[in-house]
């Protein structure tokens, strides 16, 4: 009883990790369950210009965040002869550092470019309320008149923040200003311009906003600037208004670069620094994006883990992560169907080899060797050898058998017949031992059983193995191994029938209706 | 029909593999006392201690060098059989009925001389029969002088009689009989007739062959109805003591009917098969757990199990 507890606490602990690592790759990091979907991606470039002063030269550009569900996935940067970091300020502002000891006088160029992507599921969680932040400049004596006449002929408090904010905007920006308007925008500033007037205004109405800079990268994007964007939250979520024309934009493809009062770029020891953006989309596989975005976000999930391999070893754990798939249908096939497999996981190993020639193929090179081994087999029974002579005579005729098939074959001008050479051997001549004493104790029918046992459970594994949603499941879910594990310490419990018992024991079952 | 239902079998208290393996074998039969029975060598020396009565063991050759005293050592023996201690589904029994002169004779008729018993038991010892190749020993011993009483219920050789003992209860009994088909084999998928026994007096239930109920041996045509095993209470006590011998709480017990001695145990299983359900159509769960139940009670000596077993598992 202790044991069955102990047990399913297991199975239950292992399905969990299993399931809930996978449900975070697919939700959190984007990774798909079908090996071709596919997702849109943008290509950033970022161009700074700058007249170098002819000495020392550093220069520093405000990264792009991640934000609203887009996801930087790569960044590289082309500048020859500087020395390249990324800092993070305290306001949490990363900022690329290119810097030089010397440059030639005159004018030089960076490029910085980064890969983004946007995961369909990205960023479902509500942010919370935001406090209202401080304005950037009190209004005083004749603004502050102007300023609250101004927002109670534009704010109509039965309509949301949206609509509001649009119509202080539209206000704003109307091409007959009103009084109030030319006032207000005719107000010294300190900092800012027009654009901080208007949050200003609307954080007076009590609308929480903030000012945005960056790039919505779904419009065409050429040698453009960043634009200026106002956000305010409309109680559930930041909405993004383009304050020349006060529409409302879709923030799915906003790409954020700039948040805060800090400049985009600076530079010491030069002057004229501009810099100059374009954009490109294209689409690649969601599982390499996915892949990738892990990585530079420097989630552990993805960093130990296979994709942190070189290419050559993640080839070779593709193909073994399909090997526990395979034991499972074994344990399904043997335990649950009863079908009689002549070695335990000989058939998984000979659905290996069917993956190197295809299945028709496979069956009849399979089928050629284990017979005429057989044959060969049988001559050796009046002799009496003992095991292991037996067994290394019997590895003899298998390599003659494939040297055979291989050379007649491709004197007859079909190269299929080279493809035996994928079959394992020593497994071969196990199973050709195995069935020869199966014949003799047992006699044929028992041979043909557990022979076409055999292939079936092998042709099976073949079918699932070659899958492309099964190859990219236990290769991009590499968790998915304990929820394996799981089922097969559920099935190694299993005290129930067999489906070959309802048929062993049918007439069993017949005579208890009879009664 | 073609399929059947699994409660219907859980009806009738079938045992299937899986039970079989994981509560059976896998609760009752601890797999350090495994060797007690796959050794068979190991078996006939505890039964003999216990005093539990087993085809008499004349000698055992465990190195090549036996192999050479072999001709003396057997000087006096008329009959014996030669075996592998380790030996899998009969393989390397070599059986002797008598002597001509300087031969052996075996009960074709044909003779072996000295060279081959000799080579007989240096195959065995180099594992020539043994599972996985493995170094064996040659066991020899008395050969069995079989009673009539199964004359004409089998094809060929002798039946022994199984008995299925759970934790020291008999619970079911069979007997195997080979037909022409089986080709002279006791092994039912082979076509060899199963024959349940039952278990309060020792005479045939149901016969069945390839899983479907028959009244006479297809070969010999004897009504398998009338096969009684003679002294029955001693199958069953040899059966129920071969537990406390082997400590395997799910054993199969393979006895042979002596024309002198009685009963003998030939071998011990402990993985006995299924079809023993199918011979006498009635399931183990049943019997199994009244076993239990009982062994929630009290402990019991053999005689007594054998009484419980006699009265509680008649038809």
């Amino acid at each position: 009883m202790k044991n069955k507890v102990q047990l399913t606490l297991l199975i239950v602990i292992l399905a969990a990790l299993g399931i809930g690592i996978t449900i975070y790759k697919v939700q959190v990091l984007g990774f798909s369950f079908n090996p071709d979907s596919e997702i849109e991606i943008w290509t950033v470039e970022s161009r700074i210009d700058f007249k170098s002063d002819g000495g020392p030269v550093k220069i520093s550009l405000n990264l792009p965040d991640n934000s609203y569900g887009l996801t930087v996935t790569e960044s590289l940067h082309q500048a020859s002869g500087y020395e390249y970091g990324v800092i993070k300020q305290e306001n949490g502002v990363r900022r690329a550092v290119w810097s030089s000891k010397k440059k030639k006088k005159g004018p030089h160029h960076i490029y910085y470019r980064a890969t983004i992507y946007r995961h369909q599921s990205a960023q479902k969680k509500k942010p919370g309320k935001p406090s209202l932040a401080p304005l950037s400049q009190p209004f005083e004596g004749p603004y502050l008149e102007a300023a609250d006449h101004l927002l109670k002929t534009t704010q109509d408090p039965k309509k949301g923040p949206v609509e509001n904010s649009v119509a202080l905007i539209n206000a704003l920006n109307a091409p007959e200003k009103s009084d109030a308007v030319t006032l207000l925008l005719e107000m010294p500033r300190e900092t800012g311009d027009s654009l901080s007037l208007a949050r200003d205004l609307l954080l007076k109405s009590k609308i929480p906003s903030r000012l945005a800079k960056g790039l919505i990268l779904s419009k065409k994007n050429n040698k453009s600037k960043l634009a200026k964007y106002i956000e305010i939250f409309d109680g559930e979520k930041w909405q993004l208004i383009n304050p020349k024309t006060a529409a409302v934009e879709n923030p799915d493809t906003f790409l954020l670069w700039q948040r805060h009062n800090e400049s985009l770029v600076k530079i010491e020891g030069g002057s004229n620094a501009k810099v100059r953006f374009s954009s490109l989309k294209s689409k690649i596989l969601a599982n390499h994006a996915a892949i990738k975005g892990g990585q530079h976000k420097q989630s552990w999930l993805v960093n130990f883990s296979i994709y942190s391999l070189p290419i050559s070893s993640q080839n070779t754990f593709r193909l073994l992560l399909l090997i526990p798939f395979g034991a499972l249908i074994v344990v399904i096939l043997r335990n649950l169907v009863g079908i009689q497999t002549s070695g335990t996981f000989m058939p998984i190993l000979i659905a290996l080899s069917f993956l190197q020639t295809t299945l028709l193929v496979g069956l009849t090179l399979f089928l050629i060797v284990v017979c005429v081994g057989l044959m060969l087999r049988s001559l050796l029974s009046h002799l009496n050898l003992l095991l292991v002579p037996r067994i290394s005579a019997i590895l003899v005729f298998v390599i003659v058998i494939y040297l055979a098939i291989s050379v007649i074959g491709y004197k007859m001008g079909s190269e299929i017949g080279l493809n035996v050479t994928f079959f394992p051997m020593i497994i071969i001549s196990w199973s050709i031992e195995r069935m020869c004493v199966l014949w003799e104790e047992e006699g044929g029918k028992d041979v043909l059983i557990q022979g076409g046992g055999s292939l079936f459970t092998a042709s099976v594994i073949y079918l699932f193995m070659q899958n492309s949603y099964i190859g990219n499941m236990t290769y991009a879910f590499p968790e998915l191994l304990l929820v394996l594990l799981a089922i097969i310490l559920m099935i190694g419990t299993y005290s129930g029938y067999r489906l070959s018992e309802l048929r062993r024991f049918e007439p069993m079952g017949q005579e208890e209706e009879k009664q | 029909m073609l399929l059947t239902t699994p409660g219907r079998l859980r009806k009738r208290g079938i045992v299937g593999m899986n039970m079989r393996n994981v509560v059976y074998i896998g609760q009752n039969n601890k797999r350090k006392f495994y060797p007690r029975v796959d050794d068979k060598l190991q078996t006939k020396i505890l039964a003999e201690e216990a005093g539990i009565a087993v085809p008499r063991l004349i000698g055992v050759a465990r190195f090549q060098s036996h192999t050479k005293k072999l001709k003396e050592f057997l000087a006096r023996e008329q009959a014996f059989v030669v075996k592998p201690a380790k030996g899998s589904g009969g393989k390397g029994i070599l059986v002797i009925t008598g002597r001509d002169g300087e031969n052996y004779l075996k009960p074709s008729g044909e003779k072996v001389n000295d060279q081959g018993i000799r080579r007989h038991v240096s195959n065995i010892l180099s594992g020539l029969f043994s599972l996985g190749g493995k170094p064996d020993v040659a066991m020899i011993e008395e050969l069995v002088n079989f009673s009539e009483v199964f004359d004409g219920f089998s094809f060929e050789g002798v039946p022994d009689i199984r008995i299925i003992v759970y934790k020291g209860y008999p619970v079911m009994a069979m007997t195997r009989l080979s037909t022409k088909e089986s080709d002279g084999k006791a092994n039912l998928h082979q076509g060899a007739v199963g024959v349940g026994i039952d278990i309060g007096k020792g005479h045939a239930l149901n016969a069945v062959q390839h899983g479907r109920p028959l009244e006479v041996h297809p070969d010999t045509g004897r009504n398998l109805k009338e096969l009684k095993v003679p002294d029955w209470p001693i199958f069953l006590e040899l059966a129920a003591r071969s537990y406390e011998i082997t400590e395997l709480g799910y054993l199969g017990a393979d006895i042979v009917l002596d024309k002198e001695k009685g009963p003998l145990i030939l071998e011990l299983n402990a993985r006995p098969g299924l079809a023993i359900q199918v011979a006498n159509n009635h399931g183990l769960i049943t019997r199994v757990e009244q076993v239990e139940e009982e062994l929630q009670k009290c402990r019991r000596n053999p005689a007594e199990r054998v009484a419980f077993s006699m009265q509680n598992f008649a038809v």
